[in-house]
């Protein structure tokens, strides 16, 4: 069932339709707002609270814009909402070392996660980190990431390049052979 | 840029994070949407339709009047008691009387409770409003009943008696818990269950 039959479902009165659009979505909502906002808890309050809008704002959606990209633009401002907050808390507390920064790679192409790579993700500036996990962890082009995030495309690019050079030198990357 | 570390930031963004399969997390989803569904939402937008008025006025010119036509809606009831015989649809022509049929059923909601001194039904059709939708009864009558327009599909609901006491459907089929407590009753709505 493709989303927007599941869409013209929920908008018809069938709420338990809605749960379908969550089991297809959940998983890279999850992949987005974990790398966005950098923990799971503050993740899984982001994930609801865009389902939630998004919920409620269904009778707006208009299908010449696919869901997914839709919902993620919710999730994004969601995840800025979140980051916010966090920051204002984080505050309220001494600055982290950055010499815990200091990695070394386990070059290991062979594993799907980089462990290391989790932890500076969140040391790079949040726009860049929020382009480089929309490029990657979402597959969205350029077009797509510009509506999310109001940002032109060239921006964009921009961000990515100067994200890439910091998690460079952030793991040490030791020149590809 | 495409070289060794790229992809490997790639493969690692695009691997899932322990929250990506974590059912408790979708269920937490859900309970909010419906408690969300029971305020009223989601809310439809306001745009030029005039099919669907059109649809709608022509439901509403057909149930109120029983104006002689050529096609009986369909009706499916928990109690299986047809009521499309006492209901038929306007004389407007074959692509509307079609698509009328397919789109809205009508089903009959009947309900035993002598002694209230109301009763409505409050669902999921219609946004759990328990003053919208109020059934009736003849003089003398310790059966209330009501008919809606509903689209095929799974459609929860429970009687609301005197104002403040949810009851689930006894004739319902199936029943499902839902918020505060409550009982719901479920009716699947299809053009198969005719």
């Amino acid at each position: 069932m493709t989303d927007r039959i599941i869409i013209q479902r929920v908008l018809d009165g069938d709420v338990e339709a809605f749960s379908g659009l969550v089991d297809r979505h959940y998983a890279r909502c999850a992949r987005i707002a974990v790398r966005i906002v950098g923990n799971r808890e503050d993740a899984e309050e982001a994930i609801q609270d865009a389902f939630l809008r998004a919920f409620k704002a269904l009778g707006d959606y208009e299908d010449r814009e696919r869901f997914s990209a839709w919902l993620t633009r919710i999730l994004v401002n969601q995840c800025r909402t979140v980051l916010a907050r966090t920051k204002r808390r984080d505050a309220l507390f001494a600055e982290l070392d950055p010499r815990w920064l200091e990695f070394s790679v386990a070059a290991d192409l062979d594993e799907g996660t980089w462990p290391e790579l989790e932890d500076v993700l969140e040391r790079l500036p949040a726009d860049q980190r929020e382009a480089i996990v929309l490029k990657y962890a979402d597959d969205l082009t350029y077009e797509e990431m510009s509506r999310i995030t109001g940002a032109g495309e060239s921006a964009l690019k921009m961000r990515i390049q100067r994200a890439f050079a910091r998690l460079r030198a952030m793991l040490q990357e030791v020149p590809s052979v | 840029m495409s070289d060794w570390f790229e992809r490997r930031v790639a493969r690692s963004l695009q691997a899932n994070v322990p929250l990506s399969g974590d059912e408790r997390a979708r269920r937490g989803v859900m309970d909010r949407v419906r408690l969300a569904a029971a305020e009223g939402h989601p809310v439809r937008r306001r745009r030029a339709d005039p099919w669907r008025r059109s649809r709608n006025s022509i439901l509403g010119l057909s149930l109120a009047a029983g104006i002689g036509g050529i096609t009986t809606l369909s009706v499916v009831a928990p109690d299986a008691r047809p009521a499309a015989s006492a209901l038929s649809s306007v004389v407007i022509g074959d692509t509307v009387v079609a698509t009328l049929r397919d789109t809205l059923r009508l089903v009959r909601l009947m309900f035993d409770a002598p002694d209230a001194r109301r009763v409505a039904v409050a669902g999921d059709f219609n946004r759990w409003n328990s003053n919208a939708t109020p059934l009736t009864r003849e003089n003398g009558s310790r059966e209330w009943s009501v008919t809606l327009a509903l689209r095929d599909g799974k459609h929860r609901y429970a009687f609301v008696v005197d104002g403040t006491r949810w009851v689930p459907d006894p004739r319902a089929e199936r029943s499902a818990p839902g918020e505060a407590g409550r009982i719901y009753s479920l009716l699947n709505v299809s053009r198969a269950t005719n």
